[in-house]
């Protein structure tokens, strides 16, 4: 431990001799064990962990778990006094929760030291914002998200298809800008066996629109609430940090989930993440809008049946009325634990600018496979963006964006209002008022008995001490 | 003498020991501990949320709460639903093996494999076979030309489907205790009985059952027990959904343990439930008593 600690030591100062950059073998010895998810912005970096061992001699072991039950493992991950993991996988909503709790290691320092090597004036400065927790950069984003409509362009193009739908609803049929026009899309495309669909006739029932509905794991609240701010509704009430979830705008964003109900899977109700964006992969569906973490997968006929039957296209989220609101933001990140050793913890930071470089991040795009992207570079390349053209509706949402619930009782939130909207949608509770009513009095139930000044400092976004 | 007593007393004790040891160790300090949390405001989760003393509030807070009131009426419907149809699976299949035919000590072997399984194996069997898209069930079902049942992604279905794996898993349970005690059942008043004329279903209804009610009852509480802490099955098929519509009690435990990490909370809740067991085993036992002072 001692010969590791000196090793590391020598190592440290040979990388603050060379402005940071890597010393071969540097962290030679140094295990590093990852909790995380077996999503994209894990599973494109996992297979090549060896090459940071063989640059800087640390390895690196990346656990894979579901993302169901994965803030579980981290909560209690970091309310160990010995921990097994010195990185972890966090979701931005985590940050409050694991930054109020002082789990993660405040990244601010090493990142204005290091920000020329990782590029941070290329890097989407919501991506960055997304990790912070009370002006703490708490997380590095391995994949940066934004929650957007895809859509079946092939059939969108289709001359039949527009003129029937032109018929029927008095407006060209186009990417939807409103939630009566994505619901009006929604319905015109459902159809069953045996009917027509851009002149073939289908074999087996087709479906407007897929939304997550499921209750497991809050599955149905990752798309309520981008509905939600798409009809500016609020999360908290400014004056007294309490949950504002019921409001007009809340309710507005349960009826228009409630109304695509027909258009969507006989099995809506048990719709998780990636079984709702299973069906747009398949090209079973005319649109679905999700988190723009699986949307490379819709490029990729590797991974999605619709490229060899169709094509995607890709769109900002409606809004309720039509004018712009600001686009839901989300960062898939890397954090360091608090409590792991100096040298794993330097070991770590390392690791994350390796495995979030942006040249990692072009490789993967000119690979084939991609992460949501974060750089605006990458982002803006004209040749990136021809294979990849949803780039442009993510470089376009993330100029007004708002970050996403950060809440130190966010999983609080996503459960309760995962119940409680999912049992309205199953018709369980008569109305979305109700519904939603219901939901916040029990959150606000458990927020009440702390301060307000607590309360307030809590839905408080102050800026990243990076930006200042 | 007093010497040999005092030493053997002592070995008696050094042998016990060890069970005693992991009885404290895994049951009695867990338990303890669970009721000094029961009276606590303990967040696993939010370190920065004060562990403080707060009295009967937790217990306040379960009783009181309509999640916890719903999750126990649904937990009982699906006792009903379960320990009704496996009783009288149970003692059907019971009768059937215990007849002299060809293959039945085989039969009674493979009827007995679904209660060897894992109830989690059991729930992902079951999840095969329910899956909305892909589910054989559903599959099966098309050939003969009906719709798709959404087992588990509708509030209609979903305790029905809970109900059916766990019927097939335990329903050898019930069918196993009852041959035991078939087997076991005196030839003399069946033979009575023959000899009177009486119809088989006489003789089953007039003569076996009676024979048999301690043996069921003694099997439907042991199966009322385990269905009370249903909780497996239900966690792999739906976690309590969809809406809240198999939220059993164990999930109500779960899910303020585990999901909101208010472990005060969830230690409260988990002692309510012990104390409804603890009525029902009364009950019953006081209902054998009477049985055989009858």
């Amino acid at each position: 431990m001692k010969h590791l600690k000196t090793t590391a030591l020598c190592g440290s100062l040979l990388a603050a001799i060379s402005g940071s950059a890597f010393a071969q073998g540097q962290f030679d010895g140094v295990e590093l064990k990852m909790l995380a998810i077996g999503d994209t912005s894990v599973t494109r970096l996992a297979p090549i962990v060896d090459e940071f061992e063989a640059l800087t001699g640390a390895s690196v072991q990346i656990d894979m778990f579901p993302y169901p039950g994965l803030i579980d493992k981290i909560v209690i991950e970091a309310s160990s006094n010995d921990p097994s993991y010195q990185l972890m996988w966090v979701d931005s909503p985590w940050v409050g929760v694991l930054g109020e709790s002082g789990a993660l290691l405040d990244l601010t320092d090493l990142v204005l030291r290091d920000a020329e090597e990782i590029h941070l004036d290329d890097i989407i400065p919501i991506q960055l914002q997304e990790n912070t927790w009370q002006g703490r950069l708490l997380a590095f984003p391995a994949s940066g998200m934004i929650w957007h409509q895809n859509y079946r362009k092939d059939l969108y193009e289709n001359a039949e298809e527009a003129a029937a739908f032109e018929a029927q609803y008095g407006y060209p049929l186009a990417p939807a800008q409103t939630w009566d026009h994505y619901i009006d899309i929604a319905e015109f495309f459902t159809r069953s066996a045996g009917e027509t669909l851009a002149g073939e006739v289908l074999e087996k029932d087709f479906y407007g629109n897929a939304q997550a509905y499921s209750r497991v794991a809050g599955a149905i609240t990752h798309d309520f609430f981008p509905i939600m701010r798409s009809y500016g509704g609020q999360y908290w009430d400014p004056a007294t940090g309490l949950c504002a979830m019921d409001g007009p705008e809340a309710v507005a964003a349960a009826e228009v989930m409630k109304r695509l109900i027909p258009s969507n899977p006989p099995d809506y109700l048990g719709l998780m993440w990636d079984i709702r964006t299973g069906y747009m992969e398949r090209g079973e569906v005319a649109q679905s809008s999700y988190w723009s973490v699986r949307t490379v997968r819709l490029t990729n006929p590797d991974e999605a049946v619709l490229p060899t039957i169709g094509e995607a296209g890709y769109a900002a989220s409606p809004t309720g009325d039509g004018n712009p609101q600001p686009t839901m933001t989300g960062a898939l990140s890397f954090g360091i634990n608090s409590k792991a050793s100096e040298i794993e913890q330097q070991a770590a930071w390392e690791f994350i600018k390796w495995g979030t470089s942006r040249d990692m991040m072009r490789r993967f795009a000119e690979e084939g496979s991609g992460v949501s992207q974060f750089h605006v570079s990458i982002l803006s390349d004209p040749e990136l963006q021809a294979r990849y053209p949803y780039y442009q509706v993510l470089l376009d949402a993330q100029e007004n964006a708002q970050r996403r619930i950060f809440h130190p009782f966010y999983a609080d939130v996503e459960e309760v209002f995962g119940v409680e909207l999912n049992k309205y949608m199953a018709g369980e509770t008569d109305s979305a008022q109700e519904a939603l009513t219901s939901a916040c009095t029990k959150i606000n139930t458990r927020l009440a008995v702390f301060p307000e000044d607590l309360r307030l400092r809590w839905i408080n976004d102050e800026p990243a001490a990076i930006f200042q | 003498m007093a010497y040999i007593r005092k030493r053997n007393r002592r070995i008696f004790l050094i042998f016990l020991l060890p069970a005693m040891l992991v009885l404290f160790l895994t049951t009695i300090y867990p338990m303890i501990y669970a009721g000094y949390l029961s009276f606590r405001s303990y967040d696993l989760a939010k370190l920065f949320v004060p562990r403080v003393f707060v009295g009967w509030s937790n217990y306040a807070e379960v009783i009181g709460s309509s999640e916890f009131i719903h999750s126990l009426i649904t937990t009982f419907k699906l006792m009903a639903m379960t320990l009704s149809v496996q009783l009288v699976l149970g003692v059907g299949i019971a009768l059937i093996v215990t007849q002299k035919l060809p293959g039945m000590p085989l039969a009674r072997t493979l009827l007995m494999i679904p209660m060897m399984i894992s109830p989690v194996i059991v729930g992902l069997v079951w999840l095969f076979l329910y899956f909305p898209e892909l589910g054989y069930l559903n599959y099966f079902l098309s050939f003969l030309g009906i719709e798709s049942i959404p087992w588990i992604t509708s509030t209609n279905w979903a305790l029905w489907a809970i109900a059916i794996a766990d019927i097939w898993q335990w329903t050898p349970f019930v069918m196993m205790g009852t041959a035991a005690a078939l087997q076991s059942l005196s030839p003399e008043p069946y033979e009575a009985a023959m000899i009177d004329g009486n119809s088989r279903w006489d003789v089953f209804t007039r003569v076996t059952l009676p024979q048999l009610k301690p043996v069921l009852v003694s099997l439907m509480f042991l199966r009322a027990i385990d269905a009370f802490k249903i909780y497996d099955i239900i966690f792999v098929l739906t976690k309590g959904g969809p809406g809240d519509s198999t939220e059993v009690l164990s999930m109500f435990i779960y899910r303020q343990s585990f999901t909101f990490w208010r472990m005060g909370v969830g230690a409260a809740a988990s002692f309510v439930s012990l104390v409804i067991i603890v009525v029902l085993i009364t009950l019953f036992f006081k209902s054998l008593q009477r049985e055989q002072h009858a």
